[in-house]
């Protein structure tokens, strides 16, 4: 067993760890805190694998921005901590998680070639298109929210 | 790539979007139904790395259009955690009823 393996065993445990640690914590403000530690594994998962680019979007953009926006509003919204787990509902969960094991331990899954990703293979202008067309498209998404909590704000003071 | 890494990933990044569906439908209030969608859309990135050893340029292309649809799905469900606490002054799903009338 290499090292890069052990690497990859102890991230992904600690994700699995985080995410449980999401659904038995009471309090929203550590959920949010264990949600943004599991997608940070996510993303040094990817780092692993040298893929730095998508490293980059999941933590600037994922974690950096909607992560902290989540966390400030679940500690704005800290309520006397609940219990929020139906362990009615694990029961189904169980059985799928169940198939899915035997899914993959039955797939025999071939050894796929080692991952080559260079940025500089993907600056194509469909691919710049698509981009520019995603920002604008994220852009208009934002002004309309700020457009629509203008008009409630106008409506509030009248 | 061996064998034993891809399922490794598939395992972790089914585990955790499991872990994420059972949050998300018994969960009591809006906070925690935003924390376990984004969990799920966490297990989606991470089952999109075996796909960077077959088509790596492809691979990054879902990989943005996935980080940028899902901020924007999140971006509209804060809002209207926002939206919803102003109208009902609380933010547990037993306040959301069908067709917004109790």
């Amino acid at each position: 067993m290499g090292i890069e393996m052990l690497l990859l065993s102890a991230l992904a445990c600690t994700a699995v760890l985080s995410s449980l640690a999401v659904l038995l914590t009471r309090d929203n403000f550590y959920a949010s805190m264990f949600m943004s530690l599991t997608l940070v594994m996510v993303a040094v998962i990817y780092a692993l694998f040298d893929i730095q680019p998508v490293f980059v979007l999941i933590v600037f953009i994922f974690v950096g921005a909607l992560g902290m926006v989540t966390v400030a509003l679940a500690a704005t919204y800290r309520f006397a901590p609940r219990r929020q787990v139906s362990w009615l509902w694990a029961v189904p969960v169980v059985i799928t998680a169940f198939v899915l094991a035997v899914s993959v331990y039955a797939a025999q899954l071939a050894p796929i070639e080692k991952i080559q990703f260079a940025l500089q293979g993907f600056i194509t202008p469909e691919y710049l298109l698509l981009i520019l067309f995603l920002i604008s498209l994220t852009v208009l998404l934002l002004l309309s929210v700020l457009k629509l909590g203008l008009k409630e704000g106008e409506g509030g003071r009248s | 790539m061996q064998a034993i890494d891809i399922s490794i990933i598939y395992v972790t990044s089914f585990a955790i979007l499991l872990v994420g569906y059972l949050i998300a439908i018994s969960c009591k209030d809006l906070i925690r139904l935003l924390i376990s969608l984004e969990l799920m859309f966490g297990a989606v990135f991470m089952s999109l790395i075996p796909l960077f050893s077959a088509i790596s340029n492809a691979a990054f292309g879902i990989a943005i259009i996935t980080i940028f649809t899902s901020s924007g799905e999140l971006l509209v469900l804060i809002y209207a955690i926002v939206t919803l606490d102003r109208q009902k002054k609380s933010i547990y799903t037993s306040s959301v009823t069908i067709g917004g009338d109790k």
